[in-house]
């Protein structure tokens, strides 16, 4: 094929030629950037929260005065939640995973020595409704029974429980592959409390903790004078239960003010919303750079084209088809684009190798720049075709005439 | 000759309309592009407490554990919060002109049930008087509280502006009476609409969260054992079995600020804090290195990374974008302008010099970088009019205002002149003859 007369063309422009190749140099190395951190924002929006987020309400009551009876109004609020047609199980709890805010405390396999290598784990306090009303999956032992419950009147203890449920994540940490049921765990003071269960995944407080997974349940009322419901319902009925919970919850005890009910799906929201922001600012650079790139590729090539009218014209005139003028301008474009690529992939290794370093982001993976170089030949064969064609439609005949 | 100029550029650009669309928008997405995340960034950034800066300090003392940093990828730092009897203790200091110590804590409130309120939980701050005077602090009625409603715990309240719309309907409180958490507190104050963003005095707990919607005196909290409200942060193993156990520990949860009037105070202070903990290191506490700082509200912002690192990323992108953005329109108007040699050399024929070229040519990119700041300015509008659908609570501060839009229009100018530099040289160098020799 002719690459040496088009390259020879090329070069008598090499101006125009570089513009456009820096330009293409440096979308892929934005895009491939970029798209990598858009995925792994994705990815990580998109991991199972392990509990029941679709269908679950959480409410929080706040008791004052007086008159205020903790363990009485958290008795008479499950059992009234419970019984609302449509809801599916109801557990009292201290806080509301994936929320932003929680507790959380390392535990050890031995008695702690004084320097000790605690596992930390965000915990929930919940009660023998817990591991339903969460919608968890229970793959090793069994929930917690009403007689383990522990309730200390005493707003500030240090209390801990005689067993807990915890996730595989915090079961594979402390036991390895070795059985985690049945064996105790200590806490900081030394108390120690019996793994009773073990749930599949459950992600706790904090979506950007670098171990998210790592959750215990221990059977717990926790204290006064705040209180939180988890409200399981049957798939579909949540949005219309919601009103409902906050009126019956409202009107059953006068020394509380129920401060809010809601869905879970609004946490999750809440807690991702920085990463579905920078997917969306992210989609939006990307799109509008590949779109300014084409055109500059267009705007390139139409020039070429009137430029080299004359030339064209009696290329036809001595035999050239239509076809082989197309070829002309997708070739030179293909050049043209494999040479900014070059330098792209330069720039976007580069690029990312700044990103990880100053922000510590994870180092970008070779595939993106990769799939932006197939991305961008594709874009560039597309962007000149219309010119190109413009092109081939010269006629012969002009070649004839002086300008 | 300038108006001429102009006159020309207009022709030239309507001659070529397809051209002088794709450079106007390619500049004018740029610029968008670039406004919309820098304002965001602006937001993130600010510091609303600037005027204060030299002479406002964040206290922080190191008590953590000897064994493990507070900050395991940052271990030069102390934590961010102090424990409740050192923060007592400092509080004993004359050297700070005004000092606060402070903490969130939850209350519900009542009012007169005439009014129709039901009650409702609040996040109040627990703080000590000097909170609205150290941190300018507007009040629309009244005032804060005196040293004598610190010490003797008296039962006052200064009512954010929400929180008095929604209980009084925004009329002056000043002298009524709430009840939070089942007893009765005078309202002595009501604040004017205040939104520091960040909220720079407690970093914390939501940085980008709204103030308080009520405020007690300090010594409250202990009293009624208010549970705090906040981040608390613990590391010794010690059991804590009574509100008297939490008080004394090694949990930190309170946030500190001094004010301190000059360099001779500040060093005053820093060595009466050193000796303090000096004194504690005695008593067996304070066992990591000597490690206590005084902070200024820009490095306190800096230190809690209130910027988060990606909206730098960001920032960084756009400008790339724009620099797309000129390479295109570069590429462009050379194409544009030797398109025209063939004119130029005619002009030049006929006896127009370098210099006029020249300057006709720069006043067609100062057009198109107008042209396209202008529009870049309507296109930030609309990206901010997205971004305040992504982010909450931020409506008032995602609006562009004169310094982003002079910005926008600068960024635009220049950026356009500087891309228009190389075409411009170059259709300056056309050799008259060479084209006049092909007509």
């Amino acid at each position: 094929m002719e690459f040496r007369p088009i390259l020879s063309a090329m070069l008598r422009n090499k101006t125009g030629v570089f513009l456009v190749g820096l330009q293409i140099a440096l979308t892929l190395a934005v895009v491939a950037n970029a798209v990598f951190i858009i995925m792994q924002r994705v990815e990580k929006i998109g991991r199972p929260p392990g509990i029941d987020s679709a269908n679950l309400i959480f409410a929080q009551s706040y008791g004052f005065g007086p008159n205020y009876d903790h363990r009485d109004t958290v008795r008479r609020d499950v059992d009234m939640l419970r019984a609302i047609p449509g809801v599916v199980a109801v557990t009292a709890l201290n806080g509301i995973p994936m929320s932003g805010g929680g507790r959380q405390s390392g535990y050890t396999i031995e008695p702690p020595t004084p320097q000790p290598n605690p596992t930390t784990s965000n915990i929930y306090f919940v009660d023998e409704h817990g591991v339903d009303a969460l919608g968890v999956k229970l793959i090793e032992g069994r929930a917690f029974t009403e007689a383990e419950i522990q309730y200390n009147e005493n707003p500030t203890n240090s209390d801990f429980a005689p067993s807990v449920i915890i996730t595989q994540a915090v079961a594979q940490q402390m036991f390895g592959d070795g059985p985690a049921l049945g064996k105790p765990i200590y806490d900081n003071l030394g108390q120690s409390a019996i793994v009773i269960g073990v749930i599949e995944n459950m992600l706790g407080a904090w979506v950007g903790f670098d171990q998210p997974s790592n959750v215990m349940l221990q059977p717990r009322l926790s204290n006064g004078p705040t209180i939180r419901y988890a409200i399981r319902t049957e798939p579909g009925r949540r949005d219309q239960l919601v009103p409902e919970v906050e009126k019956k919850l409202a009107e059953s005890n006068l020394n509380r003010a129920v401060t809010w009910v809601r869905p879970h799906t609004y946490w999750v929201e809440r807690s991702y919303r920085a990463d579905s922001r920078m997917v969306a600012f992210l989609s939006v650079i990307v799109s509008l750079m590949v779109l300014v790139t084409a055109l500059g590729i267009v705007g390139l090539a139409s020039f070429h084209v009137s430029v080299r009218t004359k030339q064209i014209g009696t290329r036809r005139a001595v035999g050239a088809r239509r076809i082989d003028i197309i070829r002309y301008f997708m070739i030179e474009n293909w050049l043209l684009t494999t040479g900014g690529v070059a330098l792209g992939l330069v720039l976007a290794f580069a690029f990312g190798h700044w990103l990880s370093s100053t922000y510590s982001l994870p180092r970008l993976e070779p595939l993106y720049p990769v799939a932006g170089v197939v991305l961008l030949w594709i874009l560039g064969q597309i962007a000149v075709f219309v010119p190109a064609r413009r092109a081939a439609a010269i006629p012969p005949a002009i070649a004839t005439r002086t300008v | 000759m300038f108006n001429y100029y102009v006159r020309l550029a207009l022709k030239s650009l309507r001659r070529t309309p397809v051209v002088a669309a794709l450079m106007i928008g390619a500049i004018a997405l740029g610029v968008g592009v670039c406004i919309t995340t820098l304002t965001v960034y602006r937001l993130m950034s600010g510091n609303p407490i600037e005027h204060r800066n030299d002479v406002l300090r964040a206290v922080t003392l190191d008590n953590w554990d000897p064994n493990q940093p507070w900050d395991d990828r940052r271990p030069e730092l102390p934590p961010y919060e102090l424990t409740y009897r050192d923060a007592m203790a400092l509080f004993e200091s004359d050297i700070p002109s005004r000092q606060v110590m402070m903490r969130k804590g939850p209350f519900v409130v009542e009012s007169d049930p005439a009014l129709g309120v039901k009650p409702f939980l609040v996040e109040a701050r627990l703080t000590t008087k000097d909170f609205f005077s150290i941190f300018d602090v507007p009040f629309e009625y009244g005032g804060g509280w005196d040293a004598a409603a610190d010490q003797g715990a008296q039962r006052v309240v200064v009512l954010s502006k929400e929180t008095n719309d929604k209980i009084f309907g925004g009329q002056d409180s000043v002298g009524k009476n709430v009840r939070l958490d089942g007893k009765d507190y005078n309202v002595i104050g009501v604040l004017a609409e205040w939104t520091p963003t960040p909220k720079f005095y407690d970093l914390n707990n939501g940085s980008f969260d709204g103030i308080e919607e009520a405020f007690v005196p300090f010594n409250i909290g202990q009293i009624d054992q208010v549970q705090p409200g906040g981040n608390v942060n613990c590391w010794r193993t010690q059991p804590l079995n009574s509100f008297q156990d939490f008080l004394e520990s090694d949990c930190v949860w309170i946030q500190y600020w001094v004010e301190l009037k000059g360099r001779d105070k500040v060093e005053a202070y820093q060595s009466f804090i050193d000796s303090y903990v000096q004194e504690q290191k005695k008593l067996g506490r304070f066992e990591r290195p000597l490690n206590n700082k005084l902070r200024t509200p820009e490095e306190w912002l800096e230190i809690n990374r209130v910027v988060a690192s990606d909206n730098s990323v960001l920032v960084g992108l756009s400008f790339m974008f724009l620099a797309v953005c000129l390479l295109n329109m570069i590429g462009l108007l050379l194409a544009k302008f030797l398109g025209s040699a063939p004119l130029v050399g005619l002009r030049r024929a006929l006896g127009a010099t370098r210099q006029t070229i020249f300057n006709q040519h720069l006043v067609e990119v100062g057009v198109i970088g107008i042209a396209g700041g202008v529009l870049g300015i309507g296109l930030a509008g609309l990206g901010l009019l997205g971004v305040r659908q992504l982010y909450e609570n931020y409506d008032t501060l995602t609006r562009l205002d004169v310094t982003m839009s002079l910005t926008a229009l600068v960024i635009a100018i220049a950026s356009g002149v500087l891309a228009g530099l190389y075409p411009t040289w170059r259709v300056c160098r056309v050799q008259p003859a060479a084209y006049l020799k092909t007509q």
